[in-house]
């Protein structure tokens, strides 16, 4: 199957992000992919405008390649290989979801901070707690960092 | 997005920083959004979801209203 070079580099970015637990640099890609770096560089604006990844406001590393989060946050998902950090819980659930494989959500409430798990366990979840969406989903992408 | 460990935990959050009530999912309701939202994010032939396929996608989880309305 042939794909377009934004898609190869969504792809070895996630790739990587999974493989890694972190998003590889806007220094390592194209060194990774053999590819000029303002090429991969043009490539990373593009899926930033288009809304797959958020970028750094000056660094322009990654940020966020949904539902994955390039920093730690509290809500962390671990696999028996690895850990990843999802921007909020539902980003952790997305993780898992994308994953497909057993993991756990370590996080806690967001009022009191009593510490919770949401486990996923042969393809079922095992369901702690509500979530809360503060933010109508029209708003989402205004700030999709404080969302 | 946040968890609480029940509703009144979100009431007490609410009070305390000032924030609007929002929209309140079930761990279930999250996942089966979750689902259909993330999957598919690491295929070649993933693409962003068009207006009316979000739209679709969360009125076929019951995701309705003015909250999850998706236009101005």
């Amino acid at each position: 199957m042939s794909i377009d070079f934004d898609t190869a580099v969504r792809l070895a970015l996630y790739e990587e992000f999974v493989r890694t637990s972190s998003p590889p640099t806007a220094e390592r890609l194209p060194t990774q992919m053999q590819r000029p770096a303002d090429e991969v560089r043009g490539a990373l604006e593009r899926l930033a405008q288009g809304k797959a990844i958020v970028l750094q406001p000056e660094s322009r590393e990654v940020l966020m390649a949904n539902p994955l989060c390039a920093v730690p946050t509290p809500f962390r998902v671990r696999t028996l290989e690895r850990s990843l950090f999802g921007s909020c819980v539902w980003d952790g659930l997305g993780i898992m979801a994308m994953l497909g494989s057993d993991s756990v959500l370590d996080t806690s409430c967001a009022c009191c901070g009593e510490a919770m798990t949401i486990q996923h366990r042969g393809g079922a979840i095992l369901p702690a707690g509500v979530i809360h969406f503060a933010i109508p989903a029209k708003r989402w992408w205004e700030n999709i960092v404080f969302t | 997005m946040l968890l609480f460990r029940a509703e009144e935990h979100i009431e007490n959050w609410r009070r305390q920083w000032n924030q609007p009530r929002g929209a309140t999912l079930t761990i279930d309701q999250a996942w089966r959004l979750a689902n259909a939202w993330y999957p598919n994010k690491m295929d070649p032939d993933w693409r962003r979801a068009t207006l009316d396929e979000t739209e679709a996608l969360l009125a076929n989880l019951g995701l309705t209203g003015p909250f999850w309305n998706l236009r101005n």
